[in-house]
């Protein structure tokens, strides 16, 4: 009765734990939103629906990192991390077009060629990627270490 | 497998934050540019040729330099044939200093009003497209264009020409004098002559003049050309069937003739 108790403690410390990072982690992506969407305001009268695609990016990415903090040491932990770089990903190939952001104003018009910007960016989130998959990767093959060493010891 | 899969995520982690830090960084950066056009000016080149300067004043006070600067401007007029193209390019302009860029856009007035006559007589605009195009932070090619128009004064605004009475001149001659008028719209002077040939239908020249004139911007010529034509036996038939050729002669340009039939 005593060690059940004990168990329950650990678990409920565990998942407070768990939703405080996670909290302190969408308090940290929410103040740099804070001090980075002023400066993005005066682009959002020349590029219409900026805020509110940036929102929706920011919103998305903070529900997989939070349900990534939440599953930790499951399965889903990593289900929810590659989610987070695909959706990066996807983002940001939906976002590019054909790398190239014009802004008009009056009679005058603005091109800016981003695809050396997007390219790292995309590079990056491939290798976010990959650091997902390798984790997933180790993960079932620690699992897979634990159930032989458990099935080892019921043997012996 | 855990410490590559740490140092993978240290190292993705420090790449994003190098490129968030230049993307703020460059942000700021353009902020501190600053742009300024000078008052343009006309002048003649060597070859006698009128230049259109457009001092650009630019101070990079940001943190990158600007590579591969170019300005390209295309001169065209109301109905957009091109008059003329001129590119002014800049290799490098470093971070912290300030330059000026004189752009000459050099203007072929002669193309100008054989492209379009009224171009001569009538105020009218250009139309300019300014382009500018450059490297900025070695990774982000930008390029700022804008269309506007640039008044036109005509040099030989409100030209009239009366043609006068004949009158004889003495026994075998007789004198046409021909009131005409001007005003200079230009931003040029007008130096040169206007010349005056009276033909009949044939093409055949029956009397000429040449008149000097100097005529500074915003003032206005008025004075008579006068033709001596000799007295024939159909010498009245043929200067009412005939017309005159005028001649439009100054430093920077050519133009003629004109036709205008007689009444």
């Amino acid at each position: 009765m005593s060690e059940q108790k004990t168990f329950n403690t650990k678990i409920i410390r565990e998942i407070a734990l768990r939703v405080l990072k996670a909290s302190l982690k969408v308090a940290l992506v929410y103040i740099i939103y804070i001090f980075v969407a002023p400066m993005l305001a005066p682009l959002s009268g020349l590029i219409p629906d900026l805020m509110i695609s940036i929102e929706s990016f920011v919103i998305f990415f903070v529900v997989l990192m939070v349900l990534s903090d939440l599953t930790k040491d499951t399965i889903f932990q990593h289900f929810f991390n590659t989610a987070r770089e695909l959706y990066v990903i996807g983002y940001l190939l939906l976002s590019m077009g054909d790398g190239f952001m014009s802004l008009s104003y009056e009679s005058i018009s603005l091109t800016v060629n981003l695809t050396i910007f997007y390219s790292i960016a995309v590079l990056l989130s491939l290798l976010g990627l990959a650091r997902s998959i390798l984790q997933a990767i180790d993960y079932m093959g620690k699992k897979a270490e634990r159930e032989a060493s458990f099935q080892t010891v019921l043997k012996k | 497998m855990k410490v590559p899969i740490r140092m993978l995520g240290i190292a993705i982690a420090v790449i994003w934050v190098l490129l968030i830090a230049f993307i703020v960084l460059a942000a700021y950066s353009v902020t501190d540019l600053r742009f300024n056009v000078d008052e343009p000016q006309f002048n003649t080149d060597s070859s006698g040729q009128l230049v259109l300067n457009l001092p650009l004043i630019i101070d990079n006070g940001g943190y990158y330099s600007l590579k591969e600067f170019k300005i390209s401007t295309l001169v065209s007029n109301v109905e957009g044939l091109e008059i003329s193209r001129a590119d002014t390019f800049i290799p490098i302009i470093p971070s912290g200093e300030i330059v000026t860029i004189n752009h000459n856009v050099p203007i072929d007035l002669e193309e100008i009003f054989s492209n379009d006559e009224k171009y001569l007589f009538e105020d009218s605009e250009l139309q300019i497209s300014l382009s500018v195009g450059l490297n900025f932070a070695e990774v982000l090619p930008s390029q700022i264009s804008t269309n506007f128009t640039f008044p036109w004064g005509a040099p030989f605004s409100d030209f009239e020409f009366d043609q006068g009475d004949i009158n004889r001149f003495n026994l075998t001659h007789s004198i046409i004098t021909i009131p005409t008028s001007f005003v200079n719209n230009a931003f040029i002077d007008v130096t040169g002559s206007i010349s005056l040939e009276l033909c009949n239908e044939n093409n055949s020249v029956l009397s000429e003049t040449q008149e000097l004139i100097s005529v500074s911007p915003q003032t206005s010529y008025e004075d008579s050309l006068e033709l001596i034509v000799p007295i024939t036996e159909n010498g009245l038939t043929d200067i009412q069937n005939g017309h005159f050729n005028l001649f439009f002669s100054t430093l920077l340009f050519e133009y003629g003739p004109l036709v205008i039939p007689y009444e």
